[in-house]
């Protein structure tokens, strides 16, 4: 009996088993997937042995998540848009200068008055399936872009081309957007407003191409490696989504010539310490450096160190009490050593704010906006003492309000905000309470103007001052200080606007300097690259706004 | 048995719905939205993408919406993978938390219970000792600081396995190594404990007396008895650990569905953190009503249809 019944056990317990088996066998996904591991893991491997014979040149990145999408018009985030901008081609591509050059345009023409601009396209650009590259994959690119239906988070880049607002917000027809194929080679694009930055903006992948004749046929022909077509230096050779991209160069790319690399495999790796730990074995020729360990390996010399144009920023709700004066608010920024911020708070490299616009760019007559603009800012307790007098004295406060500092929910944002809450307590004498909120309901609440003094980031979409100085013109989604002055609206229309390139600089500098004065923003670091590289990985391209490029990428 | 099993899948289904109705009503109150990144953006572009995913519409559509979906098995679009349906992420993921959560539990329960009689049987011995101390240290120690370990030890410093991702039997020690320690550790700890107990028994008395073998004693006669907390604790674990851990999917960068359940909420991911929730539940439902009828077999005194109701 008992033997029985240890026999019915075993037998239920096998039966258990199999049946989850069977069950997650019979769903077709489920079956992809437990049959794809496997094979894949043996593919790669024999991949590996014949890399090492031939002497293929591979590139082993990481590129921490699955793309969002490989639609250039959905994936509008870095880990989309980085193996996105080596796959494909706009009618513009970042040179090594960091400045727009010729992609698959070779040539363009701009219309004396700013607002046409007609692109030449090159003859030998084609897609990895063989199609010629026309004008045609623009305009079908871009009128989708804007199309409202596909609810494009990037759409917003395409205003500047004349009827694309009015498209995109569904008011206007795909037809009044100014852009059209004149022939097959030739592309002529309207714009909104004279755009000084114009072939700067078409370097971003939401401008992109995309076959028309693929797309038509095939609406979802970015989601798997076999229907996707490149026009780019590489191609999309496989794809196992969660695990592996892996890139082959692309032969029918028009400068195929010019690229090193042979491969390059992207890992989906998200843990810091992992794919640090990977770096060392040798599984990954590129990483990051884990935050523990900023100390002991920034100084290397494998470390790449440049900008990255972002800022982290508080901001400062004008609406709110005790912020409505601007001498409080002035008070606050001066009060902020920011040197000790960058030094010793976030330490990886980066380089503390004196102002609003990164270092890097580079200005009509070759200069550095910063390097021209200054220090806008400064750490100074005495005069933020005596402006905070002052400004209590303009409000009758005897006291004043309980003032709250907001940040969302992460270890360095939290160590950043005890800094400040020290630094003011230090410098003004003011005690200020802090408080973490997950980020959604930070976002939220920092949209509806809720939060006094809250912490806040800004990450370039496109090499030109203008694209962070616009976020606080009045009513702007970005502006989130309730910040509204006609006479700096007035700046950044001209700003974008203006035809003559010095000009419009100058009301760039403007634009920035009252910003400053107004102080409604605290400017606290800028953001950095900071890579590990492996010995003889070399020549790849990281852009201080854009994404990062492989085109001479080489490996010895 | 039949009519058990029917009024047990009633119960089921009506806790799912259950379930469903409040994760959603949980969703909708909390603040914040799927489309708050820290990019630029703007009203158009917000109102586009709510109408894209039908947020735009009132609650109750919402919902209805939702429910017709999930009568068909249908759970969705993912709003933050665009071009994947939540059937297509949880069919990718689930089989591979399941593949290491399955090798996982095996490896757990072969070796806790081995350890467990073996501490029971050499009571207050060295053996005793040693694994039990063992066993308090894969209880306190958690499992992302013994993964970080064993990354560091075994695969950076001595470069005996590869460091993380997914796809040999290789790869699959160190996750199962660090995933297994606690709940082996459990294993053991409740097997002593219930050996112990057992082994004091009148009728265990009886058959040493009978002069039979302390093999078969112990097998026979004492272990089947000492396994019923065992398998109750089952249920929860098997559910838990099939459906992914999200630390150490994280850091072993194995593809599996942990890492819904954590960043589906982080990134208001509705559709995912349903399908998600779903999943879960009716896989834990799923469990425990096996778990039930495990019970009935090790042990015949516990009648299903009379718990079920006469």
């Amino acid at each position: 009996m008992k033997k029985f019944l240890i026999f019915l056990l075993a037998i239920v317990t096998v039966g258990v088993l199999s049946a989850c088996t069977t069950g997650e066998d019979a769903g077709e996904p489920a079956d992809e997937t437990e049959t794809e591991s496997p094979e894949e893991g043996v593919e790669e491997e024999a991949e590996e042995g014949v890399e090492e014979a031939s002497g293929e040149k591979v590139l082993r990145l990481n590129n921490s998540i699955e793309p969002t999408s490989l639609d250039p018009s959905i994936g509008f985030d870095a880990v989309s848009w980085d193996p996105l901008n080596n796959l494909m081609e706009g009618l513009t591509r970042l040179d090594e200068d960091h400045v727009a050059g010729p992609g698959v345009a070779e040539d363009w023409d701009i219309s004396d008055d700013g607002l046409t601009y007609t692109f030449y396209l090159r003859q030998e650009a084609n897609w990895s399936n063989g199609d010629p590259v026309v004008a045609e994959d623009f305009v079908f690119a871009w009128k989708y872009m804007l199309n409202p239906e596909t609810g494009s988070p990037a759409a917003f880049l395409g205003y500047f081309i004349e009827g694309a607002e009015a498209y995109n917000a569904g008011e206007g027809s795909a037809d009044d957007v100014g852009v059209t194929a004149v022939d097959d080679k030739t592309l002529e694009v309207t714009l909104e407003a004279p755009t000084g930055f114009f072939l700067d903006v078409l370097t971003n992948p939401a401008f992109f191409p995309i076959n028309h004749q693929v797309a038509e046929e095939n609406p979802d022909w970015h989601t798997e490696a076999d229907t996707f077509v490149a026009n780019g230096p590489f191609l999309l050779e496989s794809w196992d989504h969660d695990v592996e991209m892996v890139f082959a160069k692309n032969p029918e790319y028009w400068d195929a010539g010019a690229v090193q690399l042979d491969k390059v495999h992207f890992a989906m790796v998200n843990d810091t310490n992992t794919q640090y730990q990977m770096f060392e074995s040798g599984e990954l020729d590129t990483a990051s450096i884990p935050p523990e360990l900023s100390d002991q390996l920034i100084d290397g010399d494998n470390v790449f160190i440049g900008p990255y144009g972002g800022l982290e920023f508080y901001r400062l709700n004008v609406t709110a009490e005790p912020f409505q004066n601007k001498k409080i608010r002035q008070a606050f920024s001066y009060a902020v050593n920011r040197d000790d911020i960058a030094q010793y708070i976030v330490k990886n490299g980066v380089e503390p704010a004196y102002g609003f616009i990164s270092p890097g760019f580079t200005s009509p007559t070759g200069e550095d906006f910063r390097d021209v603009n200054g220090d806008l800012v400064s750490y100074d307790p005495e005069l933020a003492q005596q402006l905070l007098a002052e400004g209590m004295a303009e409000e009758g406060y005897d006291e004043l309000p309980d003032i709250t500092l907001s940040y969302n929910t992460s270890d360095t944002n939290k160590a950043v905000a005890e800094a400040l809450q020290d630094m003011f307590l230090e410098s003004l004498g003011v005690e200020v309470s802090i408080e973490n909120q997950e980020w959604g309901v930070f976002v939220e609440a920092q949209q509806n103007l809720e939060l006094q003094l809250s912490r806040s980031s800004f990450i370039n979409d496109y090499n030109d001052p203008v694209n962070f100085l616009e976020s606080f013109i009045t009513d702007s989604y970005m502006n989130r200080t309730g910040f509204s002055s006609a006479e700096y609206d007035e700046l950044i229309e001209k700003g974008k606007s203006e035809v003559d390139p010095e000009t419009r600089w100058e009301y760039l500098y403007e634009a920035e300097k009252m910003l400053a004065d107004e102080m409604i923003a605290i400017p606290i670091r800028y953001y950095n690259t900071v890579v590990l590289e492996a010995e003889g990985v070399s020549g790849i391209l990281r852009h201080p706004v854009g994404y990062f490029d492989l085109k001479y990428a080489d490996k010895q | 048995m039949l009519r058990y099993l029917l009024k047990r899948s009633l119960i089921a289904l009506v806790t799912l719905w259950i379930i469903v109705t409040i994760t959603f009503l949980l969703m909708i109150t909390v603040p914040g939205s799927p489309f708050s990144d820290e990019r630029s953006s703007n009203e158009t572009i917000q109102a586009n993408l709510e109408a894209h995913y039908n947020l735009d519409e009132p609650y109750h559509v919402q919902y209805l919406i939702y429910m017709k979906n999930i009568a068909m098995l249908d759970l969705g679009p993912s709003i933050k993978q665009p071009n994947q349906t939540v059937n297509d992420l949880l069919g990718r993921g689930f089989p591979i938390s399941f593949e290491l959560g399955m090798v996982t539990i095996i490896v757990a329960v072969i070796s806790g219970i081995v350890f467990g009689i073996i501490s029971a049987l050499r009571h207050n011995g060295i053996i005793d000792y040693l694994s039990m101390g063992f066993a308090v240290l894969g209880i306190s120690i958690p499992n992302f600081i013994l993964a970080t370990l064993f990354i560091q030890k075994l695969a950076v410093d001595w470069a005996m396995f590869p460091v993380a991702t997914w796809s040999s039997p290789a790869h699959m020690v160190l996750p199962v190594a660090a995933l297994a320690t606690g709940p082996m550790a459990i294993i053991a700890r409740l097997t002593r404990s219930t050996m112990l107990e057992v082994l004091t028994q009148d009728y265990i008395k009886m058959a040493k007396a009978k002069g039979l073998s302390p093999w078969k004693i112990t097998f026979k006669h004492a272990l089947r008895n000492a396994l019923m907390p065992v398998v109750t604790i089952m249920g929860t674990l098997l559910a838990g650990i099939l459906t992914g851990t999200f630390v150490i999917e994280q850091i072993f960068a194995i593809p599996g569905m942990g890492k819904y359940f954590v960043e589906s909420i982080n990134q208001r991911d509705y559709p995912v953190i349903m399908g998600t929730t779903v999943f879960y539940s009716a896989f834990l439902i799923f469990m425990l009503f096996l778990v039930d009828i495990v019970y009935g077999i090790i042990d015949p005194r516990i009648k299903l249809h009379k718990k079920g109701g006469e």
